[in-house]
């Protein structure tokens, strides 16, 4: 009797679905831990980690701001243009590319190749910056593989009025610091501050977003409205450039002021450089003379003096003074004038520019009045004005002062001084006895939108100091009689005009022999202070002259006082100051 | 049951749709802005350029010695460009993108 096949169930045994089951619940339960630890436990610092890997923070560089003239005109400013880059870790064939890019923007290949080959491990490596877009161009058609360079846009600081207030501009260096002159003085107020905005990159490096809410806007940079006008700036530098080449002179320095506000209308100083190319500057140009060149005053100096001993009474404006015909001993020291003077009036001590004449009221004053007026006028101490690098000059402290000082100092010896200084003295005569701080600086604006469209708020950048140093009777007596007197019939005549009453005064100083440790008596410091009209000075000029070279004389008044005179002729007229013959017709009628 | 059913999913795919088109529209926008500050980044720096040149070929340097020997004839403009000070138009995206 056939039997039925008996079908057991073909179950697993017990143990191994236990096993299974188990084997399962622990898979799910690690994954379940794994997730809670990923996102409860770690969760912040993973999102942060992913953050950063996928974010990227790039710089929004600010656009630095630029330098004008007083009417608007263009000094500085700052162009876009592309600096090109290189990701040296992924060059796979250094000598190749630094030949192809070498051939591109007309480099050194070898130099190149050097500098890639040391960089090797790193991703970042300036090749040329501040290209041209035909270098960019070409750049492009050598078809670099995409992650391996790039171009990165910088500012570039152009000058376009050329080599003009070189000295008071300055310029900007590679990497956008200031370097000399206002570019300087200002650099945080011009750079602006950097803005920032976050960039999110996916797997392969492209940006995907841009983070509004992180974004930190750039402030650019602030225009600064200079005192100069760009005219008479190119006068002074024309007079400076034909002085230069006519007396072949070490240097020469120009200085345009109104002495009414302090403001400086123009400020040369040669040997000049061209800001747009820094690379070809000499090492002598740098020097901006009107602020660094320290030398006695010599005569320029005598004002001061006699200014002051008018207002302590010591002295009277009719006094008459014994020049001893030309040779005066003054205990040990004998003191000489250019020529023999008798009896000279004040007026004549000053325009003949006699030293025994200023040696005797340096005798009435002393020393500590002599001391307080250098001081008081300035001297000895920086004006303040806005360029860099400014210099106090040479007051010797008063117990350093010796019998001789009260001879020497009365003519402009034993002190030393700046032009910057020796104008703001003068604009102080001019302007009735009040001695305001030069400045360079009338304001600084807000870039609107555009560059060069200045927005409403505007800072004056008032930082006057003002003091009396002289009554104001004094100061206008000193202009209208004895400096007319010396540009009418003194050492000052080869400045004088037809148009206009000029005022002024000569200096020429002695430079120091550095083999004897004597004054020469071939090397000069020449220089001539005048202002126009003397009834209501509206512009005052100095020019200095370093050894002057040519075969005449260095006097004041044969160097300088021709080309002061001639370029304030030009000031004059450029500012429409109506000339003597107006003035009259205007007060007759 | 499944009409409940339906409309729940019909209703959570019109919500994901709606959230879909709003994004599309913020980025789309976002765009627009972007695109708009750079452009008024090229034409602020071509303004440069071009107030540059123009700085360049009128400095007093170049053109004084000029005027003073009678070389250039000095005339008045006859109609100024401006007598106001230049001022930057407004970002008007959303207008922009309004527009057909």
């Amino acid at each position: 009797m056939p039997t039925e096949p008996h079908n057991e169930p073909s179950t697993l045994p017990t143990w191994r679905m236990k096993v299974l089951v188990g084997g399962l619940c622990l898979f799910w339960a690690a994954l379940a831990v794994r997730l809670v630890d990923l996102q409860w436990v770690r969760r912040q610092k993973l999102a942060e980690r992913a953050s950063r890997q996928s974010s990227y923070l790039e710089t929004i560089p600010a656009r630095p701001g630029e330098i004008v003239d007083r009417h608007g005109r263009l000094m500085a400013t700052s162009v876009s243009v592309r600096s090109v880059y290189i990701v040296p870790s992924r060059v796979s064939n250094p000598w190749q590319t630094a030949w192809s890019l070498a051939d591109a923007l007309s480099l050194d290949a070898d130099v190149l190749y050097e500098r890639i080959a040391k960089a090797s491990d790193k991703h970042f490596l300036w090749v040329k910056r501040r290209i041209t877009d035909a270098d960019a161009d070409r750049i492009r058609q050598l078809k670099m593989p995409s992650n391996t360079w790039g171009f990165r846009e910088e500012y570039l600081r152009r000058y376009p009025q050329g080599n003009m207030a070189c000295h008071v501009l300055g310029l900007r260096n590679i990497d956008g610091h200031g370097q000399g002159g206002l570019e300087q003085t200002f650099e945080s107020t011009l750079r602006g501050t950097d803005g920032r905005r976050v960039l999110v990159r996916d797997a392969r490096g492209r940006v995907v977003e841009v983070k509004d809410e992180v974004e930190l806007t750039p402030q650019h940079g602030r225009t600064i409205v200079t005192s100069l006008d760009a005219v008479l700036q190119v006068y002074a530098e024309r007079e400076l450039d034909q002085l230069m080449e006519e007396k072949k002179a070490l240097g020469a320095t120009a200085i345009i002021i109104d002495p009414k506000t302090g403001e400086l209308l123009a400020v040369a100083s040669r040997p000049g450089f061209d800001p747009n190319e820094p690379s070809q500057i000499p090492d002598a140009a740098w020097r901006n003379l009107a602020v660094t060149a320290v030398f006695e005053p010599g005569s320029t100096f005598k004002p001061f003096v006699v200014a002051r001993a008018l207002d302590k009474g010591i002295i009277q404006r009719e006094e008459k003074f014994n020049c001893e015909n030309g040779l005066y001993r003054m205990g040990g020291r004998q003191l000489h004038d250019h020529h023999k003077y008798g009896m000279l009036s004040l007026t004549d001590v000053l325009v003949k520019s006699s030293n025994i004449g200023m040696a005797k009221i340096g005798e009435k004053l002393g020393n500590d009045e002599l001391f307080d007026l250098t001081h008081a006028w300035g001297f000895g101490a920086r004006t303040g004005v806005e360029l860099p690098g400014e210099l106090s000059g040479i007051v010797h402290p008063r117990k350093k002062w010796t019998s001789y000082s009260i001879g020497s100092v009365p003519m402009g010896q034993e002190i030393a001084v700046t032009p910057m200084q020796l104008i703001a003295a003068h604009a102080a005569l001019a302007n009735g006895g009040l001695l305001k701080t030069p400045r360079l600086v009338m304001r600084q604006q807000e870039v609107g939108a555009t560059p060069g469209g200045f927005a409403t708020s505007a800072n004056e950048a008032d930082t006057h100091v003002v003091s009396r140093v002289c009554s104001a009777e004094t100061a206008a007596w000193l202009v209208r009689e004895p400096m007319t007197q010396v540009v009418e019939r003194g050492t000052g005549k080869k400045a004088k005009s037809r148009n206009y009453s000029f005022f002024g005064k000569t200096g020429t100083a002695q430079k120091l022999d550095p083999e004897t440790g004597e004054y020469s008596h071939s090397k000069y410091i020449a220089s001539f202070v005048c202002g126009a009209p003397a009834e209501d000075p509206q512009a005052l000029v100095l020019v200095m002259v370093d050894e002057p070279n040519d075969a005449g004389t260095g006097f004041g008044g044969d160097v300088a006082a021709p080309a002061a005179g001639r370029l304030l002729q030009k000031v004059l007229l450029h500012l429409h100051v109506p000339g003597t013959a107006v003035r009259t017709t205007r007060e007759k009628l | 049951m499944f009409f409940r059913f339906g409309s729940a999913i019909v209703l959570v795919v019109l919500i994901s749709l709606t959230g879909v088109a709003l994004e599309k529209e913020n980025l789309e926008l976002k765009r627009a802005v972007s695109r708009q500050q750079f452009q008024l980044d090229v034409l602020r720096n071509e303004h440069a350029q071009m107030r540059l040149r123009t700085q360049q070929l009128g400095a007093p340097v170049r053109i004084v010695e000029a005027l003073e020997q009678g070389r250039m004839p000095v005339r008045k403009v006859e109609r100024p460009a401006s007598n106001s000070p230049r001022q930057m138009p407004l970002l008007r995206w959303q207008k922009t993108l309004d527009e057909p």
